[in-house]
């Protein structure tokens, strides 16, 4: 049985399981009898919290019923926040204030422009006035695409819409005066095809400033996942079969050695960025999600060791889907991974990053961004996403202004300590009977789409059919239609438009890198290459060797970067296993 | 569309080291159903890539979708490579969402960008801009002392081609000294088998083998009724944007057979250039009873198909299998691959001495098929 057809299974079967216990409440005194100690024991343990209006409220909400069959329902269908199955949340307490279960900094900052010395700045004037040093990194288009700032024709793209990085000594000017050994302190680095050698460039930048000690405190994420950049994102530059190896090469090493590190992000923003809809968004994140399980299974690693170390990404706009989207994902991979894979319970949390919409944001009377985001915030918070990270009004035009960036942060603190929304109670939304409908629906179309992509042969073989990216540019065409014949209501473009002065775009502060700095770059990889020139060749050999006997890339790139530069690692794997084929 | 009216060819592109595809996505799409041909070059194109392909293929402009910054520098870029290679005439417009801003748009319009589309622009305005900007052709400015380029010449000359005329015989060519005769290796079978990749795969291959060696490549796609069409395989074809291969792509405007009506003459004066070794000529995707290349038209014939054909009874309908002188089973990581190849040679019987049955996996990197397909097609 395929993996998506055994997840369906699982799901379906867990349903019929719910409604056997409802059944049983019902009709079975025993049964009920225990259920509802459980159900007054969980009420008793909740503590209760005062508002400042002298409220008194308790800090969980719960189902005000005390009829078995529903209290059944609840405990098995969706389980309080912290329990199997998951659905309103992965942990019991999240944005509640003076929580001493808090496990979360909701806010990460996100950042990333021109040269390392000026995001290291960048991410200094972000973490003055805060607690823990949740950093996050944007790489420029040559980054991205794994070629160094001098090659031919990226010099306009050099630290444009992320940092420039073509070495391990850039590596450590972006992180300079950051404590990488303190457990506060966590990096995430938005990189997928050249992630391996990025990480390497970052294991090797800590160890030079901390000693080789320092490899397993090291806490942080690289996003690596290449299955979606297939789908959506255009970020690969290694044929699929070469990039999954290195990946699971870096998986089998953080796994062993590097216990606090997240190797993959499973990414449904960019798909949702592409146009996918929200269903597909979902259904292709599972998918992709399960599918890394398998293939990191069958290099023989243990899904209860990696497992705890896999966590997901996600996109949330304006569309009703996204009250419940994240809600429905944590819900299946707990039930899949527990009954199809037969993973422990550190494996079954769904632990998810949100980031708002950039696809949402409009560029005329682009001020509504503001209200767009914070109405995206808002919906991401009732999903009890772990973490989020909410878009500047000014991003249609240009990486971020500070003015913006700050405005962005602010909302996030606006919502969670300013208005009671989330901080006295957890799980405020959940139950709603809209809510239900939503899950409900939502569950049962993206099971649908696991059966279309499962009919195709699982995820590669629909890969290899186009299947995913044909539907996403189908769901992106729809939605440009849409906008266009007015379907899509669109505030102060296709409806309430201004007069002429408003519609005309606005002169923002737009955040570019000057051609001087540019310049800088280019001597710098140039300089790095000169300087290592006698040993680069002997590493990338050494490389070479370990790519052809099937050796751990991973662990050789550590080596390897300490004298080569990220174009030159590529240029060399590009001759071992081949350039990626775009399908179009 | 009428008969008189040639339809504008334009080729788009997204630049080096952005992978932003879904705007340029639709555009295409609006461009076609406006009976706009499209060359479609993909994503994280050079400008090096987009203009050497934007003067192989003879295009009216070059329409650029940028999103990852640097727009102002590659724009500028490309408009500089148009002029140094002569070919001043070839528009260039764009658009970027919001992220080029209205005092970019003013530099780069006087670097010499014909339009700049800001977010909002409704798609039909897009499309008028393009069927009036370049319904003609534009003057070329007088082009300097240099000798003209090679790629250039010789795409001008492909444009003005009628199907009307039986040969190219009396083609005004300037040849240089060095004249070769190429072999010319047709490349046919039905879609999604495979073509285009084991072509480039096959020009990798003779490329690195032969480092003087010159390529061109003849590829086709079917236009939609009444419309434009979609040629898209210069963004699957990675090896090909090379300076040592020429390439041009021929919408089928509704001739049957999977070849172009002017494809003979195309091929005439490929051959006549003088450069090339080799030219592969790929047909669209064809049925079971097509046989597009005449005996004259190439050397030889490479039938390529995927392991699910189906029926053994299938087999025997397919007319190319008894014309093609290597059949290729792409795709040889299937399952049914083996059966394939076991079937097809019982299909021959006592000819299957002298027919070449090959399985390949163009797909992956270094495949000994193609390997051996090179060098039955190249030497025997």
């Amino acid at each position: 049985v395929s993996i998506l057809a055994s997840v369906i299974d699982s799901v379906r079967g867990y349903g019929r399981f719910v409604e056997r216990q409802v059944r049983q409440a019902r009709t079975d005194a025993r049964f009920r009898g225990q259920l509802m100690r459980r159900w007054r024991s969980l009420h008793a343990g909740i503590a209760t919290t005062t508002t400042p209006t002298g409220l008194v409220l308790p800090r969980l909400a719960l189902p005000q019923t005390d009829e078995p069959a529903e209290v059944a329902r609840y405990l098995f269908g969706e389980g309080p926040p912290g329990e199997f199955p998951y659905l309103n949340g992965a942990y019991r307490e999240m944005y509640l204030e003076q929580s001493e279960l808090k496990t979360e900094e909701p806010t990460r900052l996100f950042a990333g422009l021109g040269l390392a010395e000026d995001s290291n700045a960048r991410f200094h004037f972000l973490t003055r006035q805060q607690r823990t040093f949740r950093l996050s990194t944007a790489f420029d288009g040559p980054t991205l695409y794994g070629v160094d700032s001098d090659h031919d024709g990226v010099f306009g793209k050099i630290g444009e819409g992320g940092v420039a990085i073509d070495t391990v000594d850039d590596m450590q000017r972006l992180f300079d005066g950051f404590p990488l050994d303190d457990t506060r302190f966590s990096a995430s680095m938005t990189i997928n095809a050249p992630a391996p050698i990025l990480l390497a460039m970052y294991v090797a930048a800590a160890k030079r400033r901390f000693g080789p000690g320092v490899v397993a405190r090291l806490r942080g994420t690289v996003q690596a996942d290449v299955l979606k950049e297939v789908q959506a994102q255009n970020e690969i530059i290694f044929p699929l079969e070469a990039s999954l190896r290195f990946l699971t090469d870096m998986v089998e090493f953080t796994t062993q050695h590097m216990p606090r590190w997240y190797p993959i992000s499973i990414s449904g923003y960019h798909i949702a960025e592409a146009g996918a809809t929200p269903v597909q968004q979902a259904a292709y994140t599972l998918s992709n999600g399960f599918t890394y399980v398998q293939l990191f299974r069958e290099r023989g690693l243990d899904v209860n060791r990696f497992g705890p170390r896999l966590s997901f990404f996600l996109d949330c706009g304006l569309d009703v889907e996204y009250l419940a989207l994240a809600r429905v994902c944590r819900k299946i991979w707990a039930v899949g991974m527990r009954d199809a894979l037969g993973a422990d319970a550190g494996s079954q949390l769904f632990k998810l990053h949100t980031q708002t919409s950039g696809r949402s944001l409009v560029a005329h009377e682009f001020q509504n961004n503001l209200t767009r985001t914070a109405i995206e915030l808002m919906l991401a918070c009732a999903n009890a996403t772990n973490s989020v990270h909410s878009n500047s009004a000014d991003e249609p035009f240009t990486t971020p202004s500070e003015r913006y960036v700050r405005l962005a942060a602010h909302a996030q603190a606006v919502l969670l300590e300013e208005s009671g929304l989330f901080k006295h109670m957890m799980n405020i939304f959940g139950g709603s009977p809209g809510m239900q409908i939503l899950e409900r629906e939502l569950q049962r179309a993206i099971l649908d789409e696991f059966a279309e992509i499962d009919r195709l042969g699982g995820v590669l073989a629909a890969i290899t059919h186009r299947y995913q990216r044909s539907q996403i540019q189908a769901a992106a065409h729809r939605y440009e239609s849409q906008i266009y014949d007015g379907t899509r209501p669109i505030v102060g473009l296709n409806r309430y438009r201004g007069d002429d002065e408003s519609q005309s775009l606005p002169e923002v502060h737009v955040v570019r890198t000057p051609r001087k700095k540019k310049q800088l770059q280019v001597e710098r990889v140039k300089r790095f290459k000169k300087r290592h020139a006698r040993q680069a060749g002997r590493a990338l050999d050494a490389l070479a060797t370990v790519v052809d006997t099937g050796g751990n890339v991973f662990a050789e790139l550590i080596q390897t970067v300490e004298h080569c530069s990220l174009g030159q690692i590529t240029a060399r794997l590009h001759e071992l296993v081949g350039h990626y084929r775009p399908s179009v | 569309m009428t008969a008189k009216h040639t339809p504008i060819r334009v080729l788009t592109a997204v630049p080096i080291c952005d992978g932003h595809d879904s705007a340029i996505n639709t555009i295409n799409l609006e461009l076609i159903h406006a009976g706009v041909e499209v060359i479609y070059l993909g994503y994280h194109r050079s400008a090096r890539d987009i203009v050497r392909a934007a003067i192989q293929e003879g295009v009216r402009a070059i329409g650029i979708s940028s999103y990852n910054g640097g727009h102002v520098e590659f724009f500028a870029e490309v408009i500089d490579l148009l002029r140094r290679r002569g070919a001043n005439d070839v528009g260039v417009f764009g658009g970027g969402g919001g992220t080029i801003t209205p005092s970019d748009e003013r530099l780069m319009r006087r670097k010499g960008v014909d339009r700049i589309f800001f977010a909002g622009t409704p798609l039909d305005e897009m499309t008028q801009f393009v069927r009036t900007t370049y319904a003609t052709p534009r003057r070329r400015a007088r082009a300097s002392k240099r000798a003209e380029d090679p790629d250039q010449r010789l795409a001008r000359l492909l444009t003005t081609l009628k199907p009307s005329a039986a040969t190219a015989r009396g083609l005004p060519l300037r040849g240089r000294s060095a004249r070769k005769r190429p072999r010319v290796i047709g490349v046919t079978g039905p879609g999604g088998a495979g073509k285009t990749t084991l072509i480039d795969e096959l020009v990798l291959r003779s490329l690195g083998a032969n480092p003087a060696a010159q390529i061109a490549i003849l590829s086709h796609d079917p236009s939609i009724v009444g419309k434009g069409a979609l040629l898209g395989d210069r963004a699957t074809m990675i090896y090909s944007q090379d300076d040592r291969v020429f390439m041009r792509s021929l919408a089928t405007r509704g001739h049957a057979g999977g070849l172009a009506s002017v494809t003979r003459r195309c091929l005439d004066v490929l051959r006549a250039d003088g450069r090339f070794d080799v030219i592969f000529v790929e047909t669209v995707g064809i049925g079971q009873e097509s046989a597009p290349f005449g005996s004259d038209q190439v050397d030889r014939t490479v039938f390529v198909m995927s392991p699910a054909y189906g029926s053994r009874l299938q087999l025997q309908k397919i007319v190319m299998l008894d014309v093609a002188d290597v059949v290729v089973v792409n795709k040889s990581d299937l399952a049914g691959a083996k059966t394939a190849v076991s079937e097809l040679r019982q299909r021959f019987g006592r000819r299957a001495t002298t027919k070449h049955v090959l399985a390949t996996t163009a797909s992956r990197h270094g495949d000994p098929g193609v390997d051996e397909l090179l060098r039955l097609v190249m030497t025997s």
